[in-house]
C-alpha cells in the first residue's frame, strides 16, 4: 500500500517536472520567436497596418516594400539605376566574402602553426590574437581613418577588407588552432616519414582533415562580418556603403519608413537564417571549438 | 617526393617553413599596432578631425574627461550595463542550458530556434525592438495594457532606458552563452555524475555541488566575452537612442564615437576610447589569465 502511494507521488512529481519544462520551452520560444515574427509581419503590412493601434495581428499581406526596397519601386534596367538597397547588398557580398577569403589565407597557416606547435612563444601569439577581439575596435579605426583618408584607402573595398580582418583573422585563428591540435600526431609522423615537406603536410594531409572546421570558421567570421555596421559608419561613404548601413537609409531625418525598414531587416538577415536553419551544427561546434583549451 | 631546387630551403627546413606560415598574421598582428599608437599619441594632442595642425597638450583631454559631468555618467552608465548584463545573461543562460541538456525531442528544433538572434544582425535586433518599444503605439506596452499594467516608459525614459538596452542585449547575446554552457554541460565526464547519484544526490544538489563547478571554465569564457563585448557595445544604441534622453544611455564608446564624428574633436575621442581600452585590457588580461589557469587544477 505504502508503496504505492510512493509511486504515485513520483509519478505525480515526474510530470510536474515534464510540464515545468515544456511551459519553459515554450516561454523561450516565444520571447525568441515573437519579435522575429513581429518584424516580419511588419515588412509585409501595408502602412495604415504598421501604425494601426491596438496592432494588427490579422491584415491583408502586401509585397509593396519588398518591391520597393529591392527593386525601387519601379522596373530598373541597368547598374546604373539599380536601387540603393541592392547595391549595399552587393557591396556586403564583396566586402564580407572577400574579408572571409582573406581571413582564410592569412589564418590557416598561423593557426595550424598555432595549434600543433606549442611554445611559450606561441601560446603568447595566439593570446594576443584574441586579446584584439576584445579591445575597443575604435581604439584602431578612429586613428585609421585619418591614415586611410591620406592614402585614399577611404570608402574603398580594399579599405574595408583589410578592416573585417579585425573580425575576421582572430576568429579564424582562435577556431581553427583548435581544430589543428585535435589531429592526432600519427598522421602527421606518417606523412612525414613518407617525405612529405611542412607545406605539404599542411595542404595536402591537415587541410582535407579538418574541413570540417573550415566550414565553421567561414560561417562565423562571414555572419559576423556582415552583421557589423560600425565599420561601414567609420570606413565607408557612399561607394561602399553595406547592407547595415542600408537599413539605416531607410530612416531619414524627418520620417521613418517603417515598412521599407522592416523589408530591408528581413532581407539583410537571410544569411543569418540560412546559417542557423542549415548549418547550426558547424556554428555550435566553431565557437565551442574556440572555447576548448 | 623530395625535391631539390632553390626554394627547398623554404620548403623542407620544418622551422624555416613554420616561420613563414606564421609571418602574414603575425605582420597583420603587428600592423594593427601602427594605427594603434598613432592613436594614443592622438590623445595627447589638440588634433581636430579636419585640421591639419594639432598641439600637444599632453594629459589635457585626459583632465578634461575626468572633470566633465556627462563623461563621468558615461562611465557610470558603461559599467552598469556590464554588470545587469552578466547578472540577467548567466542566470538565464544557465536555465537554458539546464533544460537543454535533459534529452528530448525537441531539442534539434529548439537549438535552431535558439541561435536565431545572435545571426541576426545586431542593428535589426535593435530596430525590433525599438519598434515594439515604443511608448504609445509599442507592442510591448499594448500586451502590458491587456493585463491592466500602465504604459512603461522603456527607451524614453531616463530611468529605464539602461535596463531596456540591456533587454536587447540579453535577447542577441542569451544564445551565445546557452551554447558555451551547453558544451560544458555535454562535456561532463558520466562517472562524476553516476557516483554522486549513488551517493544520493537529487538533481538540484548535483547541479550546484557538480555541474556548476565542472562549469567554471565556461563561466570564465562567456565572463571574458559578455564583459568585454559589452563594455563596447555600440550598435544597439546606436540605432536606438544614441545615448539620449538626456545621456542616460550614453556609454563611453557612443561618446567617443560622437565626440569624433559630431563634433569633430579627434583628440578628445580618443582619450575617450583609450580611457575605455585600458578597462577592457585589464579586465581581458586577468580573465584570459585566469581562463587559462582553471583547467589545471
Amino acid at each position: 500500500m505504502n508503496k504505492g502511494a510512493d509511486d504515485v507521488r513520483k509519478n505525480t512529481g515526474k510530470l510536474l517536472g515534464t510540464v515545468a519544462r515544456y511551459v519553459c520551452y515554450a516561454a523561450f520560444l516565444l520571447v525568441i520567436l515573437f519579435p522575429l515574427y513581429w518584424i516580419v509581419t511588419m515588412s509585409l503590412k501595408e502602412y495604415k497596418d504598421i501604425i494601426a493601434f491596438p496592432p494588427k495581428f490579422w491584415f491583408t499581406p502586401t509585397l509593396d516594400h519588398y518591391r520597393e526596397v529591392l527593386f525601387g519601386g519601379a522596373s530598373f534596367s541597368s547598374v546604373s539605376n539599380m536601387p540603393e538597397f541592392l547595391r549595399y547588398v552587393l557591396n556586403s557580398l564583396l566586402t564580407t566574402g572577400s574579408a572571409v577569403a582573406l581571413g582564410l589565407v592569412l589564418g590557416l597557416p598561423a593557426a595550424y602553426v598555432l595549434g600543433r606547435v606549442r611554445t611559450k612563444l606561441n601560446e603568447q601569439i595566439a593570446g594576443t590574437f584574441m586579446s584584439y577581439r576584445f579591445a575597443p575596435e575604435l581604439a584602431v579605426i578612429l586613428p585609421l581613418y585619418a591614415i586611410y583618408k591620406n592614402a585614399g584607402l577611404y570608402d574603398t573595398f580594399i579599405g574595408l577588407i583589410l578592416v573585417h580582418q579585425l573580425i575576421v583573422l582572430p576568429l579564424v585563428v582562435w577556431i581553427m588552432r583548435g581544430f589543428f591540435r585535435e589531429i592526432p600526431r600519427d598522421i602527421e609522423e606518417a606523412a612525414r616519414i613518407d617525405g612529405a615537406n611542412e607545406w605539404q603536410i599542411f595542404l595536402k594531409v591537415m587541410l582535407p582533415v579538418v574541413k570540417a572546421g573550415i566550414g565553421s570558421a567561414m560561417i562565423i567570421s562571414f555572419v559576423f562580418s556582415w552583421n557589423n555596421l560600425l565599420f561601414g559608419l567609420v570606413m565607408s561613404g557612399g561607394g561602399t556603403m553595406p547592407v547595415t548601413m542600408g537599413i539605416l537609409q531607410t530612416m531619414t531625418f524627418d520620417q521613418i519608413k517603417w515598412g521599407e525598414m522592416a523589408a530591408a531587416a528581413v532581407v539583410s538577415s537571410v544569411p543569418g537564417i540560412v546559417i542557423a536553419v542549415f548549418a547550426q551544427r558547424f556554428l555550435v561546434k566553431g565557437l565551442t571549438m574556440g572555447a576548448v583549451k | 617526393m623530395k625535391k631539390h631546387g632553390v626554394l627547398s630551403v623554404f620548403t623542407d627546413n620544418e622551422k624555416v617553413a613554420r616561420f613563414f606560415m606564421l609571418m602574414p598574421a603575425f605582420l597583420v598582428l603587428v600592423g594593427i599596432l601602427v594605427p594603434f599608437v598613432m592613436g594614443v599619441w592622438t590623445s595627447l594632442t589638440d588634433k581636430k578631425l579636419y585640421a591639419t595642425h594639432s598641439n600637444f597638450v599632453f594629459l589635457q583631454n585626459y583632465i578634461d574627461n575626468f572633470t566633465n559631468p556627462v563623461f563621468l555618467t558615461s562611465l557610470r552608465n558603461t559599467l552598469l550595463y556590464v554588470l545587469m548584463a552578466i547578472l540577467l545573461q548567466l542566470p538565464l543562460g544557465l536555465l537554458a542550458a539546464a533544460l537543454l541538456d535533459i534529452p528530448s525531442r525537441t531539442k534539434g528544433f529548439m537549438r535552431t530556434v535558439l541561435v536565431f538572434p545572435l545571426l541576426i544582425p545586431p542593428i535589426v535586433s535593435s530596430l525590433i525592438w525599438k519598434t515594439m518599444m515604443q511608448p504609445n503605439s509599442g507592442m510591448l506596452n499594448y500586451l502590458l495594457g491587456l493585463f491592466g499594467i500602465d504604459s512603461f516608459p522603456w527607451l524614453t525614459g531616463i530611468h529605464t532606458v539602461l535596463f531596456s538596452l540591456v533587454i536587447v542585449d540579453t535577447w542577441i547575446y542569451l544564445p551565445f552563452v546557452t551554447i558555451i554552457l551547453l558544451s560544458g554541460l555535454q562535456s561532463l565526464p558520466s562517472d562524476i555524475l553516476e557516483s554522486a547519484q549513488v551517493d544520493g544526490a537529487g538533481p538540484i544538489r548535483t547541479f550546484f555541488a557538480i555541474k556548476l563547478r565542472w562549469l567554471k571554465t565556461s563561466i570564465l569564457l562567456i565572463l571574458l566575452f559578455r564583459i568585454c563585448d559589452s563594455l563596447k557595445t555600440f550598435e544597439i544604441i546606436y540605432s536606438t537612442t544614441r545615448g539620449g534622453p538626456m545621456n542616460a544611455s550614453r556609454t563611453l564608446n557612443i561618446m567617443a564615437y560622437e565626440e569624433a564624428f559630431r563634433w569633430s574633436n579627434t583628440g578628445q575621442a580618443m582619450s575617450i576610447v583609450f580611457t575605455l581600452w585600458i578597462i577592457a585590457f585589464v579586465v581581458s588580461t586577468y580573465l584570459m589569465g585566469k581562463w587559462n589557469k582553471s583547467g589545471i587544477e
